[in-house]
């Protein structure tokens, strides 16, 4: 309150007072009790003084009696006008809530000695016209100050408690309880504010104070009235009256024998039976261990349990989970909040997901509600932060825990611990919450560990479990503690709660039910004086489970989810601004790429010795740079993604109540993701490149690695969904980057592998489930064939290099073969006929492969055995031999020729700034070439397995398309690829295939593949480790 | 217009207002019953006559003694002559009547007309 305010205020307060025979000393004490509320001690002497200035309290009255008199009965000009002009300064400071509070702090003011004058009640009265108060609340506002209960009789915005039945009280609304005296309840509807005043001689507290008898007191927003004896009245509750028409859906919830067996097959919980209405707060409590978290889970549907039901309105809350959608809420002890997100941001997204319907007004007016509800509005625009890096209190993030499951008005709650690691202020506060909860018509189910008096209290039912599993005591929670006394027979058992302070001590309770026997020496001992079967089936002997009838109608839901697209936006959405604030990560991952790129390509540009420039046609690092940015591309896909979902993973859990979309969570996963990748792999690339002088494959390059990240980042998920700490997620990594780094082709030569994996001539399987191959084939591929210096040759180049080893060296093996098989055809020696069978295969084999048929038309190529073969044969074979090699020679000799006319074309074509030399060194890499080339092979063609393989010039050796429909299995650094009988350029080839198995993850992903295996494979026993 | 004349009694009154002659005058002694509703033509006529006044326009407030509640009128009616043009307000009391004075010194703090006080 501004001091000016408190002047206008003290002004009004004189005047008033002063009125009618002016200043008693009950009136002037009211005054002196209202400063020391607003203002401290010095201050408090300030305004007195000013007060009694006005007023003239104390000086002695110096007009004449006669004069006096006549003046006594009317209001003196002045004042009257003062009145106004101190209102008109008030109206335009104060809201008008502030302004009923002070109208009805002045009437208390007159009540305090009930002088209740015409003069007084007229300038209030005008008080209150200036005030633009209701006339009609006004009078309801003076019966309520001035204790004219006749008044109050006729206003339904009175509520009155007291110890009168319902039917004995005059008042429109009642409450009995057992009080001396009598507490008043006002509403004032225009500015929706409560009053409370309390007639008596008890104690009753107001939040923690002792109320005045007689002193109206504001009744805000969470309050609580606490009797001495009766039950607290509560905010909520005392709304419930005056709001007439609050119509709750009914619910009934019943837990029919309910057992609960662990999967080692120990019993978790037995003979579980709970019935409980609408609006109730349901507290659970237990031994550390007698499972209290468990009977949580199995009550909100997320353990089945092993015998018995749990029905809501009659539908099983396991079995029938299309029905009971939406109305479940459960807030885990864990913190599920979005650390990056501000905290009205986790709720709006929250909200988003739960109502489709809604405009974005709507829901931006419902979060705000909320907050507001939660007392965190001024929270809202705060960072949520870590557990450790803290931006807003325990307390407040238990609350914002509860309202991501509030804001769906769940019908049924269940609140595992929310006051653990709370201050108790915290914790009342949490538990004040869900009270008014449950008083707005919520079944609310709450475990709670080691509740205070109040908070104890505050339940409208306990149920206490004991170790093991075992409900000892389902009801009233002070009658526990006289339910226990009695049954320890204890003194004084008849009390459950303090006398004088009303106290209820909860662990009383379980030092009972935990007791201890002693020994003959005075110590405690480990046995337990009565066993948790014991107080188990005292439990049956006493209670009798008095059934809610079950409700017939659909449990209420307000959920509205929207379609999954709708979902996948949301959720990319809220993982993009959560990732957005997180300036760590951002930059981590968007410099790795650039610093990586730049190291990798700084480091191995070199100068050759005695050559002042970089040349790219020279580095021999190129090669090994392809395969390191593969390396490159699969690592920060995997770390990109691999903690993704277990960081999410509690977040899944809370949502699951929501049944959203799987699917749509992945694919925004996948979009964020991919688009992360793209433009890391893109900076990687644009800097790779361009520092050594890599030109053209940009875009090729870029679309590889790319590629290949994202594969590594949808294998990433998938670990990420099937491990449950991060920790065991980035120990995996290296186990799965490490095979793509031996099995990419460039470290270790596919041919030179074990036999057990690998066959000569084909890239084993085992490489083939590796990305890194399939994109390392198709840069190196890719990178030699199309690019600006030898794209033009490349088809000459082919015929050249295949028929140069046609006739270098293939046809002179086949020559050697056939002479092997003459000089070796008769023989009778097994082993040699054997030799004999295998050469006339390989000649079969080349031969019908070869297209170049003059010269053995008339031979039967399949007759080609050795009861066929002989002399006649021999000398067409040779004939032809040399007929196939003058082909070959000839179509070398074109294709060189060819080549160089094409040169000279190029150098010589106008507009077209060609330059041979200039092109190699710009555009090709020698190293590169030998590699796909594979110039280095000492055996340029081998025999194997019955076969004859070229090894020279893979790169320009295209595979039959007679290979098979699926077989697309051919040599490393082919240039296309079979398969269906078409021939498909390598660098598409490869491409698809990566995406292909990307696709694959994703399924897998999808019905979480790993982690079923993994679970597969951790409950298969080993026989021998048993205990 | 038509002319509001009220002779005074001893709870309320007198007013004149009379457009033509230029007369408007509040005077004696306001005690209503009912306040608001006693103002309340004067307050509706003084709203007409804002739309066409005179080129001046004089209003005497010559009162002996007014109560509260009243006072919240007189307010509203001096609201009213705030949006007169070229409006003036003779205060006048007795020179006795401090009370009255200080009184039409709030009033004129209150409203933005030109007040002339005067005693009798």
């Amino acid at each position: 309150m501004s001091e000016e305010i408190l002047k206008a205020l003290t002004q009004l307060f004189a005047i008033i007072t002063k009125q009618d025979g002016g200043v008693t000393e009950k009136e002037r004490n009211f005054v002196i009790t209202f400063f020391n509320q607003e203002l401290d001690q010095d201050s408090v002497k300030e305004y007195l003084a000013l007060y009694d200035e006005f007023t003239g309290y104390g000086k002695e009255e110096d007009e004449g009696e006669g004069v006096e008199v006549k003046k006594k009965k009317l209001t003196s000009v002045r004042d009257s006008v003062k009145t106004l002009a101190i209102c008109r300064k008030i109206n335009k400071t104060l809201t008008q809530k502030q302004k009923v509070v002070v109208l009805v702090k002045i009437l208390e003011l007159v009540a305090s000695d009930s002088n209740f004058s015409e003069q007084r009640v007229e300038i209030i009265n005008t008080v209150s016209t200036v005030f633009n108060i209701d006339k009609e609340e006004y009078t309801l506002i003076e019966s309520f100050a001035f204790n004219h209960t006749e008044v109050r009789y006729q206003f339904a915005d009175i509520l009155t408690v007291s110890s009168l039945q319902a039917d004995e009280a005059q008042h429109l609304k009642h409450i009995y309880t057992d009080i001396n005296g009598e507490i008043i309840f006002l509403k004032i509807n225009s500015v929706d504010l409560y009053f409370v005043k309390y007639i008596g001689h008890d104690d009753v507290v107001l939040n923690g104070f002792i109320m005045k008898p007689g002193q109206s007191y504001l009744f805000s927003n969470g309050s609580t009235v606490k009797t001495p004896k009766g039950a607290a009245l509560y905010y909520s509750d005392l709304i419930r009256h005056f709001i007439s028409d609050v119509t709750t859906a009914r619910i009934s919830f019943n837990a029919n024998q309910v057992a609960f067996r662990f999967p080692n097959q120990a019993l978790g919980l037995r003979d579980i039976n709970i019935s409980e209405g609408t609006g109730k707060l349901i507290g659970i409590m237990g031994a550390s261990g007698a499972g209290k978290t468990t009977l949580l889970n199995v009550l909100a549907g997320i353990e089945i349990p092993s015998e018995g039901e749990v029905l809501i309105n009659g539908y099983n809350i396991h079995l029938q989970k299309e029905q009971i959608q939406g109305v479940i809420g459960y807030v885990s002890q864990d913190d599920l909040l979005i650390e990056e997100l501000t905290v009205y941001q986790n709720l709006y997204y929250n909200a988003k997901l739960c109502f489709d319907g809604k405009s974005e007004e709507e829901i931006n007016k419902l979060v705000l509600a909320t907050l507001e509800s939660l007392g965190l509005e001024h929270r809202k625009d705060l960072k949520v932060g870590s557990v450790l890096d803290k931006t807003i209190s325990g307390g407040q993030r238990k609350r914002l825990n509860i309202a991501l499951e509030l804001i769906r008005e769940p019908a049924v709650l269940f609140v595992d611990e929310p006051t653990s690691g709370l201050s108790s202020r915290d914790s009342e506060n949490v538990i004040d919450l869900l009270k008014e909860l449950s008083l707005k018509g919520k079944l609310i189910f709450v475990v709670i560990h080691q509740p205070s008096s109040d908070i104890y209290k505050m339940f409208d039912k306990m149920y206490l479990m004991d170790t093991g599993g075992y409900p000892v005591f389902y009801g009233n929670p002070v009658e526990a503690v006289t339910y226990f006394k009695k049954a320890s027979n204890q003194i004084d058992a008849e009390r459950g709660q303090c006398p004088t302070c009303s106290n209820v001590n909860p662990e009383q309770v379980f030092n009972i039910i935990e007791a201890k026997v002693v020994d003959e020496y005075g110590q405690f001992t480990n046995k337990r004086k009565v066993t948790p079967q014991q107080w188990h089936e005292k439990f049956e002997e006493n209670f009798t489970l008095k059934k809610v009838p079950e409700e017939k109608e659909s449990p209420p839901k307000s959920l509205n989810i929207p379609s999954r697209l709708k979902q996948a936006m949301i959720f990319t959405i809220r993982d993009t601004l959560s990732k957005i604030s997180n300036k760590q990560y951002l930059l981590i991952n968007f410099l790795e790429a650039p610093v990586l790129a730049l190291f990798l390509a700084f480091i191995i540009r070199y100068k050759d010795a005695g050559k002042s420039l970089y040349s790219f046609r020279f580095n021999e690092n190129i090669p090994a740079f392809l395969m390191m940015s593969i390396v490159v591309a699969l690592f920060m896909g995997l770390t990109v993604s691999a903690e993704e979902i277990i960081r999410d993973r509690k977040i899944l859990r809370r949502e699951s109540f929501l049944n959203l979309s799987w699917n749509s969570y992945l694919l925004s996963k996948v979009i964020i993701l991919f688009t992360l990748s793209a433009i890391q792999t893109l900076s990687l690339v644009v800097i790779g490149n361009s520092i050594l002088e890599i030109k053209e494959m940009t875009l090729s390059f870029w679309l590889i690695l790319f590629s290949v990240s994202c594969f590594a980042s949808i294998l990433g998920l998938n670990i990420s969904a099937a491990f449950n700490s991060a920790v065991t997620v980035y120990i995996i990594i290296p186990l799965l980057l490490i095979p793509q780094m031996i099995l990419s082709g460039l470290l270790f030569n596919f041919d030179k592998l074990n036999s057990l994996i690998g066959s000569k001539g084909e890239v084993p399987l085992v490489a083939d489930m590796m990305a890194s191959r399939w994109a390392y084939e198709a840069m190196a591929v890719n990178q030699f064939k199309n690019n600006a210096y030898n794209a033009p040759f490349y088809e000459l180049e082919k015929d050249e290099r295949q028929a140069d080893f046609k006739s270098a060296y293939l046809i002179p093996m086949l020559e050697t073969k056939l002479q092997q098989v003459m000089s070796q055809v008769g023989t009778e020696n097994d082993s040699v006929k054997k030799i004999v069978e295998k050469d006339l295969n390989i000649l079969r084999d080349e031969l019908h492969k070869e297209p170049f048929r003059q010269g053995i038309e008339s031979l039967d190529i399949q007759a080609l055995t050795p009861e066929y073969i002989n002399k006649e044969v021999e000398g067409k074979l040779r004939n032809y031999f040399e007929n196939l090699n003058a082909h070959y020679v000839q179509i070398f000799n074109k294709a060189v020729q060819d080549k160089e006319k094409l040169i000279y074309y190029l150098e010589n074509q106008k507009g077209l700034d060609y330059n041979f030399n200039k092109y190699k060194d710009t555009y090709h890499n020698e190293s590169l070439a030998d590699l796909v080339r594979n110039i280095n092979v000492s055996d340029r063609i081998i025999e194997y397995d019955g076969k004859l393989l070229q090894k020279i010039d893979p790169v320009y050796n295209e595979p039959s398309r007679e290979a098979g429909i699926f077989n697309y299995r051919t040599h490393f650094f082919a240039p296309k690829k079979q398969v269906a009988g078409l021939l498909i350029d390598t660098f598409y080839f490869n491409i698809t295939v990566i995406w292909g198995m990307t696709l694959v993850l994703y399924v897998a992903l999808y019905y979480e593949l790993f982690a079923k295996a993994l679970r597969f494979f951790s409950s298969i026993k080993l026989p021998g480790l048993k205990k | 217009m038509e002319i509001i004349h009220l002779e005074g009694t001893e709870d309320t009154p007198k007013i004149i207002l009379d457009k033509n002659n230029g007369i408007f005058e509040i005077s004696g002694r306001s005690l209503p019953e009912d306040s608001a509703e006693f103002y309340q033509p004067v307050v509706d006529w003084l709203e007409a006559y804002a739309k066409s006044p005179n080129d001046k326009s004089e209003f005497v407030f010559k009162l002996e003694y007014f109560n509260t509640a009243s006072s919240k009128l007189i307010l509203d009616v001096l609201s009213k002559i705030e949006d007169v043009k070229n409006a003036v307000i003779r205060w006048y009391y007795h020179e006795d009547d401090e009370d009255m004075e200080e009184a039409g010194q709030e009033f004129s703090e209150l409203v933005e007309v030109p007040f002339e006080f005067n005693t009798y």
